[in-house]
């Protein structure tokens, strides 16, 4: 749990303990007895009735801490046996699968489907006015709600490998049950209690408020059915008889929210860690160019940290590397060893956590770290296009292929419809695709199909850099060498400075004009392809060459 | 499509069962359920004849199957307190309903989607904090409660809107026209501010996911304007799981409108259903709960209907697009 979630839980956390206890000494805190009469009617607020007193003189403030009391019986109760029949129909259903797990889910989605309030409603009458009605009626619409959420999570616990292993083992049904699956289910019935709750005290108000609470026991809502009823928010006594209940109420159910919502998201690491903005580009007083004859990408020195929990993390560590137009030179290097941020940096579209110590890249003479957000936005596609990794899922899968390829066109250069039509058709072209594929969505291609459009898309502002990132991830092989041939044909024919990064060297040795090698975020060893191969110097590089298997596959156009 | 048909057919049909089984299952007499009993003015002997009348002497399940051809025909009983067909009580407040429900899911969707997206867009910053905590308050509060805070201010102190019903007698026209959205505007923001929180959390958790997908990163590389980037490649992403979400957003909207309706003394399903339960029009009741349930099921098919709208992936194969 990370600090902010962690200070919520606690705020929530606070102020449901402050309720409990309110609720527990009520009988001492209120002033007055709430079911006595100690005043003349619908009295304003005085120094005896900080409140006022309602219809029949009653103590508007004694019935408030009262009525703390029936509200959170209510929620919590109703919510307890909401999430113990929830957790079981979940469990079981999602441990048994088969015939058990489609009927109890069909139950489950009827209950999900059917309108709540009504449903207490027509359930509460029937059955008359009362706390133990109210409680069920609750319960007997929030448990499916629990069940459908502990059965997706139960679903994904089946499949771990340790209780998979445990069934394969013969261990029983019951045993797994109840030794493995429980729990580690234990902990996210916890955040479904709590937004039980939550529910369970929001429909104790309005069921109160609709005339189906407990008369004799008052709750917060039955206050504002009564203070409806007398009409009291037409008039001066809505500031002190249906404001304050009304804020218990939402306190109350706020508490619950905060507090389950801190826990799913410690519980959801899926919400925890996903992405965050990206960064402002950093504005550093460095307005020099590069000479002209700069290589088309040129990174000086570069220094990358993380921040995480544990302080500063280096990624990136004095990286020189330089391409030269027309030039394919590969960066290999294992997982973690920094090629994806080096990649990610040379886009500026570097993660926030990430900052750039020291060091600079250039695209095309230009200092990144000095441009402008305009100006970085129009250098991305413009000047230096990426393919990225993953992509099989680099296009967006709701739109069809030839409108993301004309917005990129577009971004970068004003053309009417008929010229970005042309365009988008000659980007095809360049990649060896029909046109006619433009009208289709990313589904409907194959992956082969759909890397070319990716590698088209990375060309679409005519860049003088392409960085492509793992390109040919995810491919069968075959379709790998095709990619392959794709992009050398390009980088000879656009004369285009091109860096593939990757931890496949016999890929890179067949396509690459020079090699650089990174380790633990230090370039070991950079060098022309065959020399790096015939002698690696770094005892890492040699570690490698040694690993690689040794099938040449010639890639046509690749190096001689 | 057709397993989702049946389980809308098994909702609509779980729904009239329970219509059917309350007044059995509950404490009392069903005639007192049915027709008013005793409290009506009726004798003990004009029960039992009421009983014979309608067959409840006759075994449970040949009830059970009179009741459901009955409801084929469209009959759901005869109101005990407006004395009339049950289905005429409620086609004569239908409309308000659906109006006010129309209007209030719609801005809620749209205020609650974007705001989510918004949030998503600026995740773990003070200002996708600050909205969070202020849906979840808005979350919190009791929809009656916010109906009753707004009218004490809009209505009764400042004297902007009117406090109570649909529309007025005289009005006609264009005239009529705007006395509807006057009086529509305090409901609707109450139901507004009660169910935008559903939205809000579903489409910020759904765009949070999709920022992450490696086409935002590849559009932002393409060197696309952020606004771009978020409201053509995330966002219609992002909308999907919460088109599919519908139900509960609905449910939640006609859940708010029952109690809403109420305070503003709206002439819909809503307050229609707060009457029927004090005055204890039990088939009056129950017919309102089916009708809000069918407005549920029918609202979800057309959701699944024209989902394949916003997502090409389930579209029905067309005919091989291949290249001449």
């Amino acid at each position: 749990m990370n600090v902010r979630s962690r200070r919520y839980a606690l705020a929530g956390a606070a102020t449901l303990a402050t309720l409990g206890v309110i609720a527990v000494l009520a009988p001492w805190l209120a002033p007055y007895d709430p079911g006595e009469r100690v005043g003349p009617p619908f009295a304003r607020p005085t120094p005896t009735h900080p409140l006022g007193t309602n219809d029949v003189g009653q103590d508007l403030l004694s019935e408030l801490i009262v009525g703390t009391q029936v509200s959170l019986l209510v929620g919590t109760v109703a919510a307890v046996a909401a999430t113990v029949l929830g957790t079981l129909v979940g469990v079981l259903a999602g441990y048994a699968r088969g015939w058990v797990d489609t009927v109890l889910m069909r139950a489950v989605d009827v209950v999900l489907a059917l309108p709540v309030l009504p449903l207490t409603i027509v359930i509460g009458v029937f059955f008359g006015p009362g706390l133990l009605t109210q409680i069920s009626v609750i319960a007997s619409v929030i448990w499916a709600g629990v069940a459908r959420e502990l059965r997706a999570q139960v679903l994904s616990l089946r499949e771990r490998e340790h209780v998979q292993a445990l069934r394969v083992m013969g261990a029983g049904g019951v045993y797994v049950l109840s030794r493995h699956v429980l729990p580690a289910v234990a902990p996210l019935v916890v955040p479904q209690f709590v937004l039980a709750t939550k529910t369970a005290i929001l429909l104790e108000a309005s069921l109160a408020f609709l005339g189906l609470g407990d008369v004799t026991a008052k709750s917060w809502g039955t206050m504002l059915s009564i203070g409806y009823a007398r009409s009291a928010f037409l008039t001066d006594a809505w500031l002190w008889w249906i404001i304050p209940p009304g804020l218990a109420v939402a306190l109350t159910v706020m508490a619950f929210a905060v507090f389950g919502y801190a826990l799913e998201e410690r519980s959801r690491p899926a919400l925890r860690d996903a992405s965050r903005p990206w960064p402002r580009p950093r504005q550093s007083p460095r307005p020099d160019r590069a000479a002209p004859a700069a290589p088309a990408l040129l990174v000086e020195d570069l220094a990358v940290h993380y921040r995480s929990d544990r302080g500063a993390v280096t990624a990136l560590d004095g990286v020189s590397l330089s391409v030269a137009a027309g030039e394919l030179v590969g960066l290999i290097g294992e997982s973690g060893s920094g090629k994806s941020t080096l990649a990610a940096a040379a886009l500026g579209l570097l993660p926030p956590a990430a900052t750039v110590t020291e060091g600079r890249i250039l695209v095309t003479g230009r200092d990144l770290a000095t441009l402008s957000a305009p100006e970085l936005r129009s250098t991305r596609g413009g000047r230096v296009g990426l393919i990225p990794q993953e992509a099989m899922s680099a296009l967006n899968p709701v739109r069809t292929v030839g409108s993301q390829l004309a917005e990129a066109v577009r971004a970068h250069r004003t053309l009417d419809q008929e010229q970005t039509r042309a365009r988008v058709e000659e980007l095809l072209a360049l990649v060896g695709l029909d046109p006619d594929w433009a009208k289709a969505h990313p589904h409907q291609l194959s992956g082969g199909m759909r890397q070319r459009v990716v590698i088209a898309l990375a060309l679409a502002g005519d860049p003088a850099v392409v960085v492509a990132d793992e390109p040919t991830s995810g491919l069968d092989v075959l379709t790998q060498a095709e990619v392959l041939a794709v992009l050398v044909r390009l980088s000879r024919e656009l004369n285009l400075a091109l860096l593939v990064v990757s931890h496949d060297l016999p890929m890179i040795e067949r396509i690459a004009d020079r090699i650089a090698v990174l380790h633990a975020g230090r370039l070991v060893e950079t060098g022309p392809a065959a020399d790096l191969l015939a002698a690696p110097r770094h005892p890492h590089t040699r570690s490698l060459v040694e690993a690689a298997p040794r099938l040449r596959v010639r890639v046509p156009g690749g190096p001689r | 499509m057709a397993l989702r048909v049946g389980q809308y057919a098994l909702v609509l049909a779980v729904a009239a069962t329970i219509n059917f089984a309350l007044p059995h299952l509950a404490p009392g007499d069903p005639i007192t359920y049915l027709y008013g009993g005793t409290e009506q003015g009726l004798t003990p002997a004009q029960i039992d004849e009421l009983g014979a009348q309608y067959g409840l002497d006759r075994p449970l399940i040949e009830q059970y199957g009179a009741f459901w051809s009955g409801l084929v025909q469209g009959d759901l009983g005869i109101s005990v307190e407006h004395r009339q067909p049950v289905v005429d009580v409620l086609a004569e407040h239908l409309p308000w309903t659906l109006a006010l429900v129309g209007v209030s899911t719609g801005l809620s969707v749209l205020l609650g989607t974007l705001l989510g997206a918004w949030a998503a867009w600026r995740w773990g910053t003070r200002r996708d904090t600050a909205a969070v905590l202020s849906v979840l308050a808005a979350d919190a509060m009791p929809g009656f409660w916010i109906a009753m805070v707004l009218i004490a201010v809009f209505a009764v102190q400042l004297g902007w809107f009117p406090s109570y019903g649909a529309t007025s007698i005289d009005a006609s026209g264009a005239a009529w026209l705007t006395e509807v959205a006057q009086r529509m505007a305090l409901p609707a923001a109450t139901l507004v501010i009660a169910s935008l929180g559903g939205f809000f959390l579903l489409s910020r958790a759904a765009m949070v996911t999709v920022l992450d997908e490696p086409f935002v990163r590849r559009a932002r590389a393409a060197g696309l304007r952020d606004r771009r980037v978020a409201l053509r490649h995330a966002l219609p992403n992002a909308l999907l799981p919460v088109y599919t979400n519908l139900t509960l957003a609905l449910g939640a909207v006609l859940s708010g409108a029952v109690v809403v309706e109420t305070v503003f003394a709206y002439p819909g399903l809503g307050r229609l259903i707060f009457d029927a339960v004090t005055v204890r029009d039990y088939p009056l009741l129950q017919g309102a709960f089916l009708v809000v349930t069918v407005g549920i099921v029918l609202a979800n098919l057309v959701a699944d209907l024209t989902y394949p709208l916003l997502d090409p992936r389930v579209r029905r194969a067309r005919p091989a697009l291949e290249p001449a």
